[in-house]
Formats: structure tokens, sequence, C-alpha cells
């Protein structure tokens, strides 16, 4: 397990890290948190900063995408006046 | 005396009497012979008034003003009588004077002197004006066959002759045949190139004559480069002229691919949409559309007419007075739609076509919603536009009297879709669908029958209207959280049907694995609400939720770990989550390089991990690492490489048995024991937990 620890970072710390980003990425994506969770954002807002300029900027979750409706109406004959 | 035969009125009784008195028994032989002289004047005068002598008259016999004689009542019927026989007496001798002189006109048509032919084209044109002669003309093919060599070597006075001739004849069905025998068609073709106009008319209405009625006719006006000299015409400005060329142009083309292509190689979509824009003779407009119709369902056409200008120049006449102009510009419109949503200026027809919303004609809302449904895909201005001019309102009111016609509701909804999300107004349209009282509405739309393509877009729609929190009582309160689970279940049940992932379950055109991520999709944002999250959990969701994370479809993998994300936000709920063995799919998923599902499932893990021991986090910690910061260099950087991924893999694997291993309770009571085998504890855990949670959520 020590060899998979950051130099200089403790699990612990990484484990802090990690939380912070996924909570703000939750957040990003307009998901709810939980009061605990809100709470340890508001215990780290150091990391909480430091991530922010890390997140990405562009949007996530939207949901499905936009779609054409493809309307090949089969020709048909016009009465001839 | 009946009167049948001496023309006299009957005389009654009394008159009898009075006449006697008044006429003395000696005179009655002179008084017959004069009523019979004037019987025949009588009726000579009824017959032929024009052999009247000025001032001659004939003894009246009528002596009831109100009752007209025989004679008199006989007289109209014998002059049409008389005027046929006379018709027919002279259409005799037109025949046979006709007859006598088409052999020697049709020498005369192929002399060698210019002017003997520009005569005797004269002489068979006059011939033609009369139908005995012209009969004659049409039933000699040599004659036929000499006024189309006319057409095409004589001089030009020689081939306006000849042309009014082939016109003349094409009147006929058997003129037509005897044109289309002899090659006419051909030179026809050729003289569409002639820099007489009046050349040109006879040569275009004779050709729309044949492609009316003789048989073989299109097929021949192909073959001879007709569509190459008929698109040049276009740029003719005589609006009756243009109305026989676009006619022609529409004969040709429909149901013809090739001659849409050589409609379009020569430029003939810029040259109708300037038609369109910029005359106003109806007829002229009507048969323009009708061609722009056609070609609007080639897909190569289709670019060149929306880039011409097509939609703009359609749209002008949405608002005129002539319906069959107004429906074709729809049609046309509505076969355009889907490869102009990126087109500018359209701001226009987007406000008609909200008006035209209101309309009870179903061919208008068919189109309207269809246009509107395409013009608003990922075109952020339209959206707002269409939303700032009424149209959510206006797109729930076309649902409601859609009723069950599917060609008014789908486009609607997905209209009502597209407004709801991806632009700056869509917050608005989401609460403006709630203000219009449109989610009821929507909602009954996911009951039974199915028409899966409608269902499929309510169920998104019904994602982005749970994006407002004021939304989500509403939607609760409409019954949308059972009628989304159960079709969940039934799409989930039809995928499995077929057992393996390279086949896909089609209805109605649409794949049921859709239906499956719109309604998780759905129920995801729908669970953002506690009280909502609560009913959605009461269903026994949360087993086939766990199964879906397995799922092949990445969207469904994203939108499952979604909503249990969301459901684990209650405690009850992440115990569930955890006792389904969520957590080895959710570890793998970790590692998917999409952001949202590497996202949720980090959030599971860490709502199910709350209370769980600090080896367990430091392991969830451990894959995170792996994952989370794989796009990262800086935090890679931190991260010893080699060592780290052999290891990772090796300690996850460990990991993902070790929490398999550590499910603790379950939720549907012992399950089956094969804890050593754990792919086969996963897969045989989650056949049963399906079975139970359709035993408890029967689908009706």
């Amino acid at each position: 397990m020590n060899r998979e620890e950051a130099p200089g970072k403790s699990p612990e710390e990484m484990y802090i890290q990690q939380k912070v980003r996924v909570l703000l990425m939750l957040k990003k994506m307009g998901s709810n948190l939980t009061p605990n969770e809100e709470a340890f954002l508001r215990n780290y807002a150091g990391v909480v900063h430091s991530q922010m300029s890390q997140l990405p900027q562009h949007n996530i979750d939207q949901g499905a995408e936009d779609v054409v409706m493809a309307f090949s109406r089969s020709e048909t004959e016009d009465r001839r006046q | 005396d009946s009167g049948i035969q001496s023309g006299a009125t009957t005389v009654r009784e009394e008159d009898e009497t009075e006449s006697n008195k008044k006429f003395p028994t000696e005179n009655t032989t002179d008084l017959d012979g004069q009523y019979s002289l004037t019987r025949a004047q009588r009726v000579r005068a009824a017959m032929f008034p024009e052999t009247l002598v000025e001032g001659e008259s004939t003894l009246p016999t009528q002596t009831d003003p109100d009752q007209q004689t025989n004679v008199q009542r006989l007289a109209e019927p014998s002059q049409l009588l008389k005027t046929a026989i006379v018709h027919l007496i002279n259409y005799q001798d037109d025949a046979e004077l006709a007859t006598r002189a088409v052999p020697e006109l049709t020498k005369l048509l192929a002399d060698e002197d210019q002017v003997v032919v520009n005569k005797a084209a004269l002489i068979v044109n006059q011939l033609t004006r009369k139908e005995a002669s012209r009969r004659v003309l049409m039933q000699s093919p040599q004659m036929v066959a000499a006024v189309v060599r006319a057409l095409q070597a004589g001089d030009l006075e020689t081939s306006r002759c000849a042309a009014s001739v082939l016109h003349s004849l094409s009147h006929q069905r058997e003129g037509l045949l005897a044109i289309f025998k002899s090659g006419g068609i051909p030179a026809l073709v050729r003289m569409l190139s002639s820099p007489m106009e009046s050349v040109l008319f006879y040569s275009i209405t004779t050709l729309h004559n044949l492609l009316l009625h003789q048989e073989g006719a299109k097929m021949a006006v192909r073959l001879a480069d007709g569509l190459q000299r008929m698109v040049p015409l276009l740029k003719k400005t005589n609006p009756k002229f243009l109305a026989i060329t676009t006619d022609c142009l529409q004969l040709l083309s429909y149901g013809n691919q090739e001659s849409k292509l050589i409609i379009l190689a020569n430029g003939g979509p810029e040259s109708l949409v300037f038609i369109m824009r910029n005359y106003n003779y109806e007829k002229l407009l009507w048969t323009t559309s009708r061609v722009l119709k056609v070609l609007s369902v080639c897909p190569s056409n289709k670019p060149a007419i929306v880039d011409a200008g097509g939609m703009q120049a359609l749209g002008q006449h949405l608002t005129g007075s002539s319906q069959r102009l107004v429906q074709n510009c729809l049609w046309t419109l509505r076969n355009l739609s889907d490869a102009a949503t990126k087109q500018e200026g359209l701001d226009g027809l987007l406000q008609i076509l909200v008006t035209q919303l209101g309309s009870d004609e179903l061919n208008m809302l068919t189109c309207a919603t269809g246009i509107l449904s395409n013009l608003t895909c990922n075109n952020a201005r339209n959206k707002a536009l269409v939303c700032q001019s009424g149209g959510v309102e206006a797109l729930i009111h076309a649902v409601l009297r859609a009723g069950q016609k599917e060609d008014v509701c789908e486009p609607a909804v997905c209209a009502l879709r597209h407004l709801t999300s991806r632009h700056a107004h869509a917050e608005l349209a989401q609460n403006a669908v709630r203000l219009h009282y449109g989610i009821p509405a929507i909602t009954k739309l996911l009951g039974q029958p199915y028409y899966w393509p409608v269902v499929k877009a309510t169920v998104g729609l019904i994602r982005n209207l749970a994006l407002c929190p004021a939304n989500q009582a509403p939607l609760r309160e409409a019954g949308a959280i059972p009628r989304l689970v159960n079709l969940l279940l039934k799409a989930h049940q039809d995928t499995q049907r077929l057992g393996s992932s390279a086949q896909q379950t089609y209805q109605d055109g649409v794949r049921m694995e859709e239906i499956v991520e719109g309604c998780t999709g759905a129920l995801h944002i729908l669970a953002r609400d506690p009280i909502n999250r609560g009913e959605i959990s009461s269903m026994q969701t949360i087993p086939l939720f766990v199964q879906l994370l397995y799922s092949y479809v990445e969207n469904v993998k994203r939108v499952s770990a979604g909503v249990l994300c969301e459901l684990a936000l209650d405690k009850q709920s992440a115990e569930l989550i955890d006792a389904e063995g969520a957590s080895a799919p959710l570890m793998e998923l970790l590692h998917s390089p999409n952001e949202g599902i590497a996202t949720y499932a980090a959030a599971v893990l860490f709502r199910i991990s709350e209370d769980k021991s600090s080896d367990y986090r430091k392991r969830v910690s451990v894959e995170l690492t792996h994952s989370l910061f794989k796009h990262d260099p800086a935090a890679w950087e931190m991260v010893s490489e080699a060592n780290t991924h052999l290891a990772s893999t090796l300690l996850g694997i460990h990991v993902f048995m070790d929490l398999a291993l550590c499910t603790g309770v379950q939720s549907f009571g012992p399950s089956p024991n094969c804890s050593h085998k754990v792919g086969s504890m996963k897969l045989s855990k989650i056949s049963w937990g399906q079975a139970q949670l359709l035993k408890n959520n029967p689908i009706p």
C-alpha cells in the first residue's frame, strides 16, 4: 500500500483530495450532496480552492443530445388542378 | 285536335262555342286554308329564322300567353339539330378537302425550296384550325413526320408554323401518339433552344401535353436531354411560361432520382428558390413548390435548396390565401428541416410556425411541429426565439389536441424536449410547461398503448422537466415515477430476452436499450428530490440499477451510476446498494474514460463506505488514484508509475474479491451459496434478485 502513496502525501491526504474533487464534480453536474459532504467541503476549503481550477470546463452530464427527425416524406402526387 | 298535326292549340268547349260565335260557319273552309298555309311558315320560321324576309310574319296561334305552342316549344331543339346537321355537312367537306390535300402537302413540306416549305406549313397550320381537317392530319404519319422535319430544318417562320401545328395536334390523344411515334419529342426538345419566343412557347406546351398524357413521353424527354434544356429556361421571365416549365420538371423528376440529380447539376435549386422569392403568380408558385417538394426528399438536393435560401423563400408563402400553396410549402419545409438546423435568418419562419400550432388542420399541425422540432435541434438561438414567441404553450396545446396522432405528438414532444435543455432559457421553458398545465398531459403519454417513439421523446422531456425543482412534486403527483419504473422493467425484460449484447431489440424503430437509458436517466434526475428518492427506492429498483451497471451501453452505465449516486444520499438506500454487491462494478467504473461515470461511481463508493473501515477507504482511494488523476499530469506525477500499475491491478483484483465477499445482509433473503466463485456469484445473485424485483412489481 505504501508503494502507491504519492511522495509527500499520506493516504489520508490523498483520500481527502480525491473526495473533494469527486464532490466538486458532483456539484458541477447538479447532484445533491449530503450535509456531511457539504461540511467536508467547508472543512477542506483550501483543497477545494486548489481543485476548482483543475475541474473540466465543459459540461459533463447534460442528458441525451437533441436529435433531428428525418422526414423523408414519400412522394405523393398532388391532385392536379 | 291535339295540335300535333295542325299546330293549333287545343280548343275547349266554351272556346269552341265562342269561336263559333265569332266566325260564321260559311267561312270555316277559308280559315282552315289560311291556317294550313301559315303552319308551314311557322315551322320554317322556327327552324330557319334566318330565312325570314324582313317584315314577314306568320299568323300567331298562341292563345294563352303563359303556354307556348308546340311549334314554339320545338323551335330551339330543332335549331340545334339543324346546326348539327350543318356541321356534319361542313365536317364532311373539311375532311374530304384535307384528305385530298394531305399527300400533296406532305410532298411540299419536303421541298428543297424553303419558300415552298414555308407556304405548305402555313396551309397545314390553317388546316389544323378545323377539327375535321386536324383529324385527317394526325391520322397521317407521313404528314406528322414531315411537320417534325420542317420544324428542325426550316427557317424561323417555318419552325413557328410547324411548332404551332404540333401544338394543335397535341390536344388530342391521337395527335399525341402521332407526334410521339414520329420522333417529335427529340425535335421539340431541340426547339427549347430556339431564339424565337413563340417556338419556345409552342414547344414547351406541346412537350407538357406529351408528358401529361402520352405514355413513354417521360423516358423519351429524359433520353433527349430534356432536363438539361429545361432547367436553364427557368431564367425566363414570363410567369405562364415558367409555370409550364416547372410543371414539366415536376413530371420528369417525380420518383426519378437521376432526374433530380440532373436538375441539381444544372443549378435547378437556385433558380427555383429565385422564383419562389420573386414572383407572385399563384399557379407558378404552386408548380414551383411542387418541384421543390419532389427535390426535397433527395439527400443531394436538400442542402442545395437550403443553402440557396429555400427555407426563407418557402416561409414567405405560409400566410397566403392559396391553401394548396401553403400546404406544399409546409411539406417541403418539413422535408428540408433536418438539413437546416444551422440556417440563420429563420426568425420569421419560426414565429409563423408557432402561430400555425393553433390550427386544427391535421396536415398543418403535422408539418409545423415537425419543422419546429428539427429547427430547435442543437440551435440555442432558435430555441430562445421559439420560447419567447409562446412556443411552449402552443406546443402543449398541440400535444393535447393531437391525442393518438403520433405524427403530431412525437415532434411536438421532441420540440418541447429541445426547448427545455441546453440553452439560456431552458429553465424558463421548464417552468412554462408546468405553468401551462403540461405536466399531467405529458405524463399520460407514458401510458398504453405504447408508441415507442413518443414514449422515448416523453421520457427525455420528463428528465428535462425534473431539472427544475418546482416540477418535482407535480411530476410525482402526476404519477411519473411508477410509469417510468414499469416502462424500465418492461424494456429491460425485452433486452434480457435476447440474451446477447450483439442483438438489439427494436419496437416501432426504437431500441429498448434507449428506453432503459431514458427511463433510468429520468429517474436519476427525479431522485434529486428526497420524497421522490424514497418512492423510487420503495419500488425495489436498486437491484435493477445495480445490474444495469454491467450494461454494455455506456450511457446506461452512466445513468444507473447517477441514480444510485442520488439514492445513496439516503443511508438505508446506501446500505441496500452495498448489499446488492454494487462495489465490484463500481470499482470497475472508476476507470471509465467517461468523467461522469467515474464521478458517480466514486461518489457511490464514498457514500457506501462512510461506515466502513479505513482499510476499505484506502482501497477505494487507491482505485481512484488510478482513474481520476490519469488525465491530470500534475497529480499523476505524484504517484510512482511503474510499480503502481502492476500492484494496483493485483490489488484491484484482490479488492474486487474482498468487496464482493463482504456484501453483508442480502435484500431478498438468503442467496445461492457460491462464495468462492466471485463471477458466478455475481451473476446468480443478479438473476435471482431481478426475479424477486419483478415478483414485487408485477408489470400491468
